[in-house]
């Protein structure tokens, strides 16, 4: 028999995160995942730290968001001292680009709802005609159907397998176990205590978190939750190394530290197929040399589908069951943009009740009616 | 360092590595055009910047990379010599970082 | 202007491709072959004729089995069939949408059957130093004398095992290069579990006597011949220089020019792993291949393989394969009844089990030098692209890692322009030993597009556009 105070189920980037985070608090924490390779989310993501653009129809969200982007230089700087991991983080502010006038008008007006949404009114995005957008990046000629971008001084990127790597060891380092080749079956409930089990061993803790992403759905049925998330495929392309030629980060394009251009990603309701398709590719490849005509000499070396975990608005589900209280619910879109939070402000709420203000907006019942 | 094996009936051919003139023969692959007259390596490694030279010689290590007449990365040990080619170096990205 | 659909569509002109376009092409099937080399021949024949027009003496050179592919060349030229050579496929769709790079443009064609004939490469050695310059493969030199009469010139070791060893041994002894020493990396236990197939291997037995011929040649130029050598260590700034090896315990060095590697040659799957097909781990020898039928048909179908990325098993064995293969293909476009093509594959069944006969001997004899399966030294580079050791992938398991994709994803093994060709076996090697899983529980791989890099350019712009020819 093993026990633990919390058992977390799932070791991509929000487990890991939560995991470190309730370790540090004092918990004795187990980790447990399936490992099912290199196509999760948090290994198949784009490595963006994210604001602009987010939280459209709930502020709570936005501010979130912004609230992650602030805290994210000292949190990766920590955990570079801690762990001797660097995670290639930077934050020069970032664009989302405009192909064409309606594309431009389009984000213009979200960018204005947004705007007047947003608590206290300093939202300070702003939209960046060709012109203005090509003095950010002088080195970079712009396609000619670009007409502008959206920009925020928030936005940055990080390299996530980095990230994911440096968070494993920070979290070995406080004791913490984190067993890679567990399948997690069945979580039942027992006079206040769970029992998960997977086809080895049984677990038994005060607590469990369920942070697998799209294995939450059918585990936490057994804890009296119905969890509406999908799968949604998103196609990446990476190209050879080359030198350093973009500075900021795009939202459908980047250069990475080791040189290479991550270019993507796609949309796709095709359930869990993460195969790679020739259309999106094409798509892809194309809006990027539409964007940056310098690109279209670089080789795309690698490519891949990953799946997303969207709820039906796409924003975070953080959630207690009332049922069978102790069991907790977490999953996120952007769960890499989020990850300070989730190491620094969850682990109290899943310990001690203890949540920021708000946070009930970020509850299943959001989508009862 | 490698050489020619016996004589060569193909025609003279001159191409030009890094802005210096190469005398080859019609029929050769560029990377032996190049490491028969001199040339030590053909790329940097990406990460170090080591020097590399070719492996494999079938199209399948990418350690003969090179810019061929304006066109990058091309695996010149698959690639025949031609009249007035003009070859370079590729600038490795970690030259730059 | 070229078709836009065929009946085949074959990938590779090697042996294996080119028997089976004439196969196919006489039973009046449409077929189009594609091949990345200049010229049709795969690795065996490569640049046959230019070669003998070219470079007499590398062509008196390279003997009987290098001219005799001007035969199957020839008849190959005599069909019907559409060629294209220097043509790069970077990627095959589900619908045998067959993609393709030929001069600086992607192009496409479909396929109503495909065949997958890539052939072989030689099986990477990293061995630490081994991305000095001046360090090669050793089939890659023979490859050399093939497609540009280039031998090494200095001071020459070659290294290893294998017949393809002991071919270029032999044929650069002939062309009187400097060769210092052959270094036979296999254990005397490989004698041992060899001897039991030899009075099969003996049913052919003509393989046996070029074996023992290659080796009389490199006996008779005076060459130095140790067997059982260890710990091969590549040294140098810029470019090689010395070799440190260790010979009956004790260790030596030499000054060294080139050094020739050679483990043995294994299939090129690429393209069956990138189309899915069901592979198989092939524990003699130490690879992954596509799993077959008995003509060549993989788990996909409308895809079948013929030759050496089926089975590493040499040229007369990738020919007949081939045949079967065109045979099975006019069976199902209904050219040939089945019994027509069932008659038609004895003579080359027959031809396949005399030269089978020898395989379990020299599969035992020359398994792969366990040292380079699974690499020690923490700091030898195994993922040559992005500089990735031994140590760190065997750092990505202590972090979680189950399987090859999952030390991927922590390591970037296997992320560059290679496509995983040269680091693939080795890290599954590493990642299965330091797991204590067999290699074939940590898998290979996941095929993914593209096969070999296209720019963005060359992607953004691959229509549905009509073909040149
Ligand atoms: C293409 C793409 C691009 C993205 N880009 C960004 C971006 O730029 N910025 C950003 O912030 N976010 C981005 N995201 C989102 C981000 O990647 C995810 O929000 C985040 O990775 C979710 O992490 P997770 O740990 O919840 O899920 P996962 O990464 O899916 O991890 C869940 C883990 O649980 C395991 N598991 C599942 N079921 C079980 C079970 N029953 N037992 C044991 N283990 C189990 C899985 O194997 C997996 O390891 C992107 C996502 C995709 C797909
Ligand atoms: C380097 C090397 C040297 C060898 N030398 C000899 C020798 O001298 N004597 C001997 O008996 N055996 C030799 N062999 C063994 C040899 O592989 C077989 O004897 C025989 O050539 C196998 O025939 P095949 O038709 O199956 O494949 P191959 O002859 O390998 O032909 C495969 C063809 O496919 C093409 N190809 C592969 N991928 C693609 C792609 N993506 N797009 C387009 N074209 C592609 C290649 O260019 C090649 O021409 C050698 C093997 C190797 C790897
Ligand atoms: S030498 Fe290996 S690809 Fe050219």
């Amino acid at each position: 028999m093993k026990t633990a105070d919390i058992v977390v189920v799932g070791g991509g980037i929000i487990g890991i995160s939560l995991a470190y985070g309730l370790a540090r608090q004092g918990a004795s924490v187990t980790v447990l995942d399936n490992a099912k390779g290199m196509y999760s989310a948090s290994r198949g993501n784009f490595g963006l730290v994210w604001v602009q653009g987010k939280g459209l129809g709930m502020p709570r969200y936005a501010e979130w968001t912004l609230e992650a982007a602030e805290k994210w230089h000292n949190f990766s700087q920590e955990l570079t001292e801690k762990t001797g991991n660097v995670i290639d983080y930077e934050q020069p502010g970032g664009f989302e680009v405009c192909l064409g006038e309606k594309e431009w008008s389009l984000r213009k007006s979200e960018l204005e709802q947004l705007r007047d949404e947003f608590p206290g009114g300093n939202y300070d995005n702003q939209m960046l005609d060709r012109k203005q957008m090509q003095e950010y990046i002088p080195e970079m000629p712009l396609g000619e159907n670009v007409t502008g971008a959206s920009y925020s001084p928030h936005d940055g990127h990080l390299n996530p397998l980095k990230l994911l790597t440096a968070l494993i060891t920070a979290l070995e380092e406080t004791g913490a176990a984190l067993d890679t080749d567990q399948q997690v079956e069945s979580v039942a409930y027992r006079k206040k205590c769970f029992e998960i089990k997977n086809a080895k061993d049984s677990y038994y803790a005060k607590k469990v978190v369920l942070a697998c992403g799209l294995g939450i759905k059918e585990l936490a049925q057994q804890v009296g939750l119905n969890i509406p998330i999908r799968p949604q495929r998103g196609q990446i392309l990476v190209t050879e190394r080359t030198k350093p030629l973009l500075k900021y980060p795009f939202v459908t394009i980047r250069q990475t530290h080791e040189g290479s251009f991550m270019l993507g990603a796609s949309h796709e309701e095709v359930g869990f197929d993460t195969e790679t398709t020739l259309d999106q590719m094409r798509n892809i490849a194309s809006h990027a040399v539409q964007t940056f005509p310098e690109l279209s000499r670089l080789q795309l070396v690698r490519c891949w589908g990953a799946l997303r975990i969207l709820t039906p608005d796409a924003k975070p589900l953080y959630v207690e069951s009332e049922t069978c209280p102790g069991a907790f619910v977490v999953t996120s879109h952007s769960g890499i943009t989020l990850t300070p939070l989730h190491v620094n402000l969850l682990p109290k709420w899943i310990l001690e009740g203890d949540a920021p203000g708000g946070f009930e907006q970020f509850h299943l019942k959001r989508f009862d009616a | 360092m490698l050489k020619r094996y016996g004589k060569s009936r193909g025609k003279t051919v001159s191409i030009w590595f890094e802005g210096q003139p190469i005398q080859a023969h019609e029929g050769e692959s560029v990377a032996a055009a190049l490491l028969t007259s001199g040339v030590k390596y053909l790329r940097h490694a990406q990460v170090s910047a080591k020097p590399r030279a070719p492996y494999c010689w079938m199209g399948v290590c990418y350690e003969c990379l090179l810019e061929i007449d304006g066109e990058q990365n091309q695996q010149s040990c698959l690639i025949a010599v031609k009249d007035g080619m003009r070859i370079f170096r590729q600038s490795s990205a970690a030259e730059n970082t | 202007m070229m078709e836009k659909t065929f009946d085949l569509v074959i990938i590779g002109a090697g042996p294996a491709g080119m028997a089976a376009a004439v196969e196919a092409a006489g039973h009046k099937l449409s077929v189009l072959v594609l091949d990345e080399q200049p010229e049709a021949g795969g690795q065996i024949y490569r640049s046959v004729n230019t070669t003998e027009r070219l470079r007499p003496e590398t062509y008196a050179l390279l003997g009987d089995d290098y001219q005799n592919g001007k035969k199957l060349q020839l008849s190959f030229h005599q069909t019907s069939v559409t060629y294209l050579s220097g043509t790069v496929v970077w990627l095959v769709e589900s619908d045998r949408t067959v993609h393709f790079l030929r001069n600086g443009s992607t192009n496409q064609v479909t396929a109503s059957r495909l065949l997958v004939a890539t052939g072989a490469q030689e099986r990477p050695v990293p061995i630490p130093g081994w991305t000095l310059p001046g360090v090669m493969g050793a089939a890659a030199a023979d490859v050399l004398m093939k497609s540009s009469g280039v031998i090494p010139s200095g001071k020459i070791v070659l290294a290893g095992n294998g017949p393809l060893l002991w071919l270029t041994a032999s044929r650069l002894a002939e062309a009187k290069a400097e060769i210092l020493a052959v270094l036979e990396t296999i254990n005397y236990s490989n004698y041992l579990r060899a001897l039991p197939c030899l009075p099969q291997a003996l049913l052919a037995n003509e393989f046996l006597l070029k074996g023992l011929r290659m080796k009389s040649v490199v006996r008779k130029a005076g060459i130095e011949v140790l067997s059982g050598v260890t710990n091969l260590h590549a040294e140098g700034e810029e470019h090689l220089q010395k070799l440190h090896y260790t010979h009956q315990g004790k260790p030596r060095i030499i000054d060294v020019d080139t050094l020739l590697l050679h483990e043995g040659v294994v299939p090129n799957i690429q393209l069956s792993s990138q189309l899915g097909c069901e592979h198989d781990w092939y524990e003699l020898q130490y690879y992954w291949h596509p799993v077959l039928d008995e003509w060549g048909n993989t788990s996909i179908d409308g895809v079948a393989v013929a030759g050496d990325v089926g089975i590493v098993a040499g040229a007369p064995v990738a020919e007949a394969s081939g045949h079967l293969a065109g045979l099975d293909t006019a069976y199902r476009l209904d050219r040939i009844s089945k019994k027509q093509r069932d008659d038609a594959a004895k003579f080359f069944r027959k031809k396949i089990k005399h030269n089978n006969a020898i395989r379990p001997f020299l599969e035992r004899l020359y398994s792969p030098n366990p040292e380079i399966l699974t690499p020690k030294e923490d700091s030898t580079l195994i993922c040559r692209c992005e500089e990735i050791t031994a140590g760190q992938i065997r750092k990505s398991v202590e972090l979680g890692a189950l399987d090859l994709n999952g030390a991927k994803a922590y390591t970037r093994c296997g992320m560059g322009q290679c496509q995983g060709r040269m680091c693939g076996l080795a890290a599954a090697g590493i990642v299965a030993d330091t797991l204590g899983k067999s290699p074939r529980e940590v898998g290979f791989y996941r095929g993914r597009p593209p096969v070999k890099p296209v720019t963005l350019a060359q992607l953004a712009k691959d229509e549905n556009e009509t073909i040149v020819s």
